[in-house]
């Protein structure tokens, strides 16, 4: 299965954009056009994964990495394998965005934010190849280092257990921030039983409700 | 045999996993806790045929093993012992095996130049005292990573070096090298053989090896995997036959050294043994191809390639406060401009009295290469600064210039030879400009056998002839032309020309340095030095590439005149629009026109202070009351810039100060590279008139007090998006009021509240841009 980019969801590039419902002018909508149309011309996506035997609170099969935490815990509760992911869109967006940024803060505004929505599409595609893969078990969402009390420091075996830097030519800075940017890494638990839609939940969001969409109320989830 | 067949080995990390070493961990260790294992699978090698063993290096840098109990030294020494225990008596060389450091350097990443400089350093002196033989850099995606290590090995080994890269199919790196950008500049560098490894299955490497092939004359070296892994299990499934069969088609084109990477075994080693058995690699020729580089961009001199020379302080007042301010933005602003505007090289010259030129040079040469892909040509009379500008490249740059003067030749050309730069050679010497062109000529051949003397070769020796004034002496314009015709045909050396000189003093000078630049190329100008931002002249290079059969079918001339045709749909302005309205609707232009107007009525400071300003803040008040949202914002404080930068052109011409409402420091702190948000607070504080000295990202928290206490600033503001990140803000902050304590500190960031600003000692918490103006506002008036 090969990693792939295929719709850059609009409404989502607006929630990165803080945009709150108001009017969008002609030129405002026509830079969001450019946005998508820069990443979709500079994303190389590509992406890694690997399926692990899962047992609470043991080391993933054949490997030393034990996953942490009492939300992922909860999230694999009814799991006994699960699937290590990667995606990128590779090192263009990052360098266009340096670029960017002097000619145009807004366009580079926009550009992260289509770059942040691309990625998310990636994986979207790729989990949903997983889904049909791994038939007739079941998918859970994705969840990744840095979300409730899973650690970012467990990033690390990401990238040992995934080749990270060989294969997606991505690193791992010393305080566990991925580059470049566009990337993510996540569990997905693999059941015999169905599982129910969370992600972006703000159970185990790591800004606890604390964001700028919850104090108004609202939230990012779909 | 000179271009006898010699075989390197085959995986090492597969085959250690095999032997049981768990996943994750250094494989380095085991060459001190189990050499006999390490050693084995080198023998086994060697059995196979293995002329050249890679040690179990690979990863041996102070970064990736700081946590495993041994030194690089110790890993290194233990890496070469168990190398030549494989090897025993027979012909084996051992190789110093260096990988990437595993961490992305500048401007992708974070790691310095030199900082890697340093780890790879310690790599080579460590093999070195080991006894390698020789050194090889593999595995590579990024060329400046590449240039540290090779710089490392050849300063601190006599050592042969080999560099091979890892290559996607597209024929690019990860971090978008090309392959003729590889070879430019590792050929420059001096190093002994270059080539490919790991990336891909021979087959897929071929097209690749064709093309390194028109651009070095180096011995070529092939290091592939088994073919292209199966993406679900990522097990090789091609045997070692047909891997041998794949590689086979490879040897015409000059590969010499052949091995296997991810997936081979020694039967892969054996097959190649049993195959090449006595064969020879196809005899080197010289390259076809030669030219300049980034490290993503290659230029070939096959044609004319304008030189863009508006990074020049010399007559521009405003350049030069840029450079007294350090305010590098204006200067790849107008880096962009000329490339946006069609130049192929840029020449980069930043001498300016009273400011450390060899310091400049580096700071504009990697902020240059971090936003545009053109190759540079280094510009200065100072051998430190060149040194400098040359170090920092990331690709093969252009020296400009030496001259005829014997202490100018030795003391330049020897960097340019160190560093694999082309050099640009101006026809005078002690006794100035020679009056024709006999003269002229005579001091190019007289840089030619110097330059060669120290092993330039003849492809990267370009030519100045010099351009002098028209008005003053009229004669000396045909005696230009006449000596360009001699270099190009007698010499057949590439040729440089500083055109625009021609009509200093004249009216309407374009018309004659247009003419002047046509009759030039005519005669054989390959490299004008010229302003592109002028459409006379880059339409007279477009119309002479037409007629020199360069541009084929005419296809660029009528590209760059169909789109002077059409104008990109702009928002009207409407007529009796205020300056808010401008501002408002982020009218950059519109805005620029009304400062000018108003300019006619009131003094600078009025304009900034009655109309921009308070365009702004209705800007802000929209954005609160949420009717306008953050493009908008953005977009508004762009369109504000354009006044504001219209103002500090006009106050820099008169040589005054420039206006400021005062200093503000911004930096993202240490350990966190996600500066966007502190990127967009940069440009409303800007536009608000604010001199914002903007540190970057993963600044030190000393970094940030320094720069405090050297600028004299009265805010900071810090910005950190992770919640591990948040540590390291507090951690500034602290520092900020035991060195610092009269600054004032704002802080932002995804996962900061007030409460948590609060509590880590900020003063002040901006949830947005808009708040942080507000801030600055009432801190700094």
């Amino acid at each position: 299965m090969e990693a792939r980019l295929t719709n850059i969801d609009r409404s989502e590039m607006l929630r990165y954009l803080l945009w709150h419902g108001g009017e969008i002018p002609e030129d405002v909508e026509a830079a969001l056009d450019r946005g998508e149309e820069r990443i979709f011309r500079l994303a190389r996506p590509r992406a890694v994964w690997r399926v692990f035997d899962y047992r609470p609170g043991e080391p993933l099969g054949g490997t030393d990495f034990r996953p942490e935490g009492e939300d992922l815990k909860a999230f694999l509760q009814d799991c006994d394998q699960v699937i290590l992911l990667a995606a990128t869109l590779g090192a263009e967006p990052d360098l266009q965005q340096k670029q960017l940024r002097l000619r145009d803060m807004s366009e580079a505004v926009i550009l992260d934010a289509a770059g942040s929505a691309a990625v998310e599409n990636v994986c979207d595609n790729l989990c949903v190849d997983l889904a049909a893969q791994f038939a007739p078990r079941y998918l859970t969402d994705r969840f990744s280092p840095g979300y409730g009390d899973f650690p970012l420091e467990q990033q690390r075996w990401f990238f040992q257990l995934l080749d990270m830097p060989r294969r997606l030519g991505v690193s791992l800075t010393e305080t566990n921030l991925m580059l470049p940017q566009k990337t993510v890494t996540a569990v997905v638990g693999i059941s015999d039983l169905p599982q129910k839609k969370r992600e972006n939940s703000c159970e185990t969001c790591s800004l606890q409700g604390d964001c700028v969409f919850r104090k108004e109320g609202r939230r990012c989830g779909k | 045999m000179e271009n006898e067949i010699l075989l390197l080995d085959g995986a090492m990390g597969t085959m250690l996993q095999a032997a049981g070493l768990p996943m994750g961990q250094a494989s380095e260790v085991w060459n001190l806790t189990a050499p006999d294992v390490v050693a084995d699978i080198q023998r086994r090698y060697v059995e196979a045929g293995s002329r050249v063993l890679y040690t179990n290096t690979f990863g041996a840098n102070r970064l990736k093993t700081k946590d495993c109990g041994f030194s690089v030294g110790e890993l290194v020494a233990g890496g070469v012992r168990c190398a030549r225990r494989a090897a025993g008596e027979l012909p084996v060389r051992v190789a110093l095996d260096i990988g990437p450091i595993g961490q992305l350097l500048e401007p992708l990443g974070t790691l310095s130049f030199e900082d890697a400089y340093e780890l790879f350093k310690e790599q080579v002196v460590a093999g070195r005292d080991a006894g390698s033989d020789l050194i090889v850099i593999e595995t590579m995606s990024d060329l400046y990573e590449v240039k540290a290590a090779v710089l490392a090995a050849k300063e601190n080994s006599d050592l042969p070096v080999w560099v091979t890269m890892t290559f996607e199919q597209s024929g690019r790196t990860f971090v978008g090298v090309t392959v003729p950008a590889m070879a430019l500049t590792l050929q420059g560098l001096g190093v002994d053989a270059m080539g490919f490894n790991c990336s891909l299955g021979p087959r897929e490497l071929l097209p690749l090896v064709k093309e390194l092939r028109q651009y070095t004359d180096k011995p070529l070296i092939l290091k592939p995997n088994a073919g292209l892994p199966d993406p679900a299990t990522g097990e090789y499934a091609i045997t070692g036959a047909a891997f041998a069969r794949e590689m086979q088609t490879a040897l015409p084109y000059g590969v010499q050294m052949l091995g296997g990477c991810c997936g081979t075994r020694p039967d892969f080693i054996r097959n190649l043994s049993q195959l090449f058995k006595g064969e020879s690699a196809a005899a080197p020729l010289p390259p076809a191809r030669h030219g300049v580089c980034s490290a993503r961009h290659a230029v070939e001199l096959s044609g004319v390639r304008v030189i863009g020379e508006r990074i020049n302080p010399t007559g521009k007042k405003r350049f030069q406060q840029a450079l007294r301010e350090n305010d590098i933005d204006y200067i790849l602003a107008r880096a962009i401009e000329q490339q946006d505007a069609g130049a192929d090289i840029l020449d980069v010259n930043v001498g300016l009295p009273g400011i450390d030129e060899p310091a400049m040079m580096t700071r504009v040469v990697k902020a240059l290469q971090s936003v545009v892909d053109l190759p540079l040509q280094i510009d200065s009379s100072d051998p430190a600064a060149i040194e400098a500008g040359l170090r920092a490249v990331n690709g093969k740059a252009i020296v400009n210039s030496v001259n005829g003067k014997r202490e100018v030749l030795d003391s330049i050309l020897p960097l340019c030879k160190k560093y694999g730069a082309a050099v640009v050679g101006l026809c005078m010497d002690e006794n100035g400009i020679p009056a024709d062109s006999e003269g002229r000529a005579a001091i190019a051949r007289r840089i030619l056998d110097a330059a060669l003397s120290y092993g330039i070769p003849r492809e990267d020796i370009y030519i100045d002839c010099l351009t002098l004034t028209v008005s003053a002496q009229q004669e000396q314009a045909r005696e230009t032309l006449r000596a360009l015709r001699t270099v190009k045909e007698e010499l057949g050396l590439h040729t440089v020309l500083g055109v625009s000189n021609i009509s200093f003093g004249l009216p309407a000078r374009e018309n004659v340095t247009v003419s002047f630049l046509t009759q030039a190329l005519y005669a054989g100008l390959d490299l004008p030095i010229v302003n592109p931002n002028q459409d006379a002249i880059m339409d007279a290079v477009a119309s002479f590439r037409v007629l020199s059969g360069e541009d084929q079918n005419s296809a660029a001339y009528i590209e760059r005149f169909a789109a002077h045709g059409e104008k990109k749909p702009i928002v009207q302005p409407e007529s009796g629009m205020s300056i808010a309205d401008a501002v408002l609707r982020g009218l950059g232009g519109e805005t620029a026109r009304l400062t000018v107007k108003a300019l006619m009525e009131k003094d600078e400071l009025s304009v900034i202070n009655d109309l921009l300003i308070p365009a702004l803040d209705r800007v802000g008040e929209k954005y609160e009351k949420q009717e306008i949202f953050l493009p908008q914002l953005i977009s508004a404080a762009n369109a504000a810039c354009e006044g504001f930068e219209l103002i500090k052109a006009r106050i820099s011409r008169r040589g005054g100060e420039s206006v400021s409402k005062g200093k503000i420091v911004l930096a993202t702190v240490h350990g966190d590279i996600h500066d966007i948000g502190k990127n967009i607070v940069r440009v409303v504080l800007e536009n608000y008139g604010y001199t914002v000295i903007d540190l970057g990202r993963d600044v030190p928290a000393q970094t940030v007090v320094d720069a405090v206490l050297r600028e004299k600033a009265g805010l900071v503001g810090l910005s950190a998006l992770m919640t591990t990140t948040v540590k390291s803000m507090a951690e500034t902050i602290a520092l900020l009021r035991r060195q610092a304590p009269d600054c004032k500190i704002m802080v932002g960031g995804a996962v900061l509240t007030e409460d948590y600003a609060m509590q880590i000692g900020a003063d002040y918490y901006a949830k947005d841009a808009k708040q942080g103006a507000d801030i600055a506002k009432k801190v700094l008036g």
